[in-house]
């Protein structure tokens, strides 16, 4: 009896197992924003990685309010961002921009379907990746907000 | 019957043929970039590497629409005093290789040419004293590229439709700047990396 109940637990175990791990898949399957800060002088590290699919449907909860608002501030930019993260998705792995001096180094480049922003100075360290296709999809979102209401 | 069996083939081959070319073409001018590097050994030791990949620029820039610059072209600020940029442009097309401008003084060289298909644009400062070469300037732009440059209004220049000309071209060293402290160099070609 308590052979049967533990194979019972068993399948139960396997069971949520594998649906957490589906779940993770899905959430994952459209990559993760990731953003590290290393503030140099307090020491701090944050590392903060985020799955786009939650980014993404986290915008139908941001008030239709801000949503314009933001629309206004950054629309005549859109049809650019959108043009330029399609083509970006597109073009071969490289590095974009790197700017560098004697205090800081600035380098943005593009690896596999990521997006990544890398800053170092004296006093701060941030890494930034974001996948590409999520800048095409925001950008189409807050375009939406803009229409009538 | 065998002859027209023969005739269809080599038709079907010249279609593969010509498909591969223009696939070949076409994934050629894909894979255009811009590169610009600066280095700057003077303060700061200041370095910028640009690589954008051309088809993202021509496909970004009609898309924005800013002061001064829309939909791909740039309006001309500033007095012209009528000169018509592109019939000057077209009369220096139809000439053949030739120096046309040349300005010497103490202190600097200044020529403007045409050779290869390609406008030049050399400029030389010279130290006044010891004649040294104190910087350098170098401008090679195909003509092509000029003329879809000035294919927009007269008070205008057409980026997008400069850029897509450009995408044609082959491997162009475009801008050369040379001084003590800073180099410039702004080319294309087909690699995504400046080095």
């Amino acid at each position: 009896m308590a052979s049967r109940t533990r194979v019972i637990f068993q399948r139960i175990l396997l069971g949520v197992l594998g649906a957490v791990l589906l779940l993770g898949l899905v959430v994952y399957s459209e990559g993760a924003v990731t953003v590290y800060v290393h503030d140099k002088p307090q020491g701090t590290r944050i590392w903060l990685p985020i799955p786009a699919l939650l980014v993404d449907a986290g915008l139908s909860f941001v008030p239709d309010r801000d949503l314009r608002e933001a629309e206004r501030q950054i629309g005549p930019w859109l049809p650019a961002i959108q043009a330029a993260s399609a083509e970006l998705a597109r073009c071969p792995d490289a590095t974009l921009v790197e700017v560098k001096d004697s205090h800081e180094h600035v380098l943005i480049s593009k690896y596999g379907d990521t997006l990544r922003i890398d800053v170092e100075d004296e006093t701060d360290t941030v890494h930034i990746a974001l996948p590409v296709g999520l800048v095409n999809s925001l950008a189409h979102q807050l375009e939406a907000a803009g229409g009538p209401a | 019957m065998t002859r027209g069996l023969s005739v269809l083939r080599v038709r079907q081959l010249t279609l593969v043929v010509l498909l591969l070319a223009a696939t070949a073409v076409a994934a050629s001018a894909e894979d255009r970039w811009l590169h610009i590097k600066v280095d700057d050994s003077g303060g700061d030791n200041e370095m910028v590497r640009v690589n954008v990949p051309l088809s993202l620029a021509e496909k970004v820039l009609p898309c924005v629409h800013a002061e001064n610059f829309d939909g791909g072209k740039v309006r001309i600020q500033g007095n012209l005093n009528d000169v018509d940029l592109r019939q000057l442009v077209e009369a220096i097309r139809d000439a053949g290789d030739n120096e046309f401008v040349t300005v010497r003084d103490r202190h600097e060289d200044v020529r403007i040419a045409k050779a290869g298909g390609n406008l030049l644009i050399k400029v030389r400062e010279k130290d006044g004293e010891s004649k040294r070469e104190q910087s350098t300037v170098d401008i090679k732009v195909p003509f092509t590229v000029v003329q879809a440059l000035l294919s927009a209004g007269k008070d205008e220049l057409d980026v997008a439709a400069a850029i897509r000309a450009l995408r044609t071209q082959g491997n162009t060293e475009l801008v050369t700047v040379n001084d003590k402290t800073e180099s410039v160099r702004i080319w294309v070609d087909s690699r995504s990396a400046s080095e």
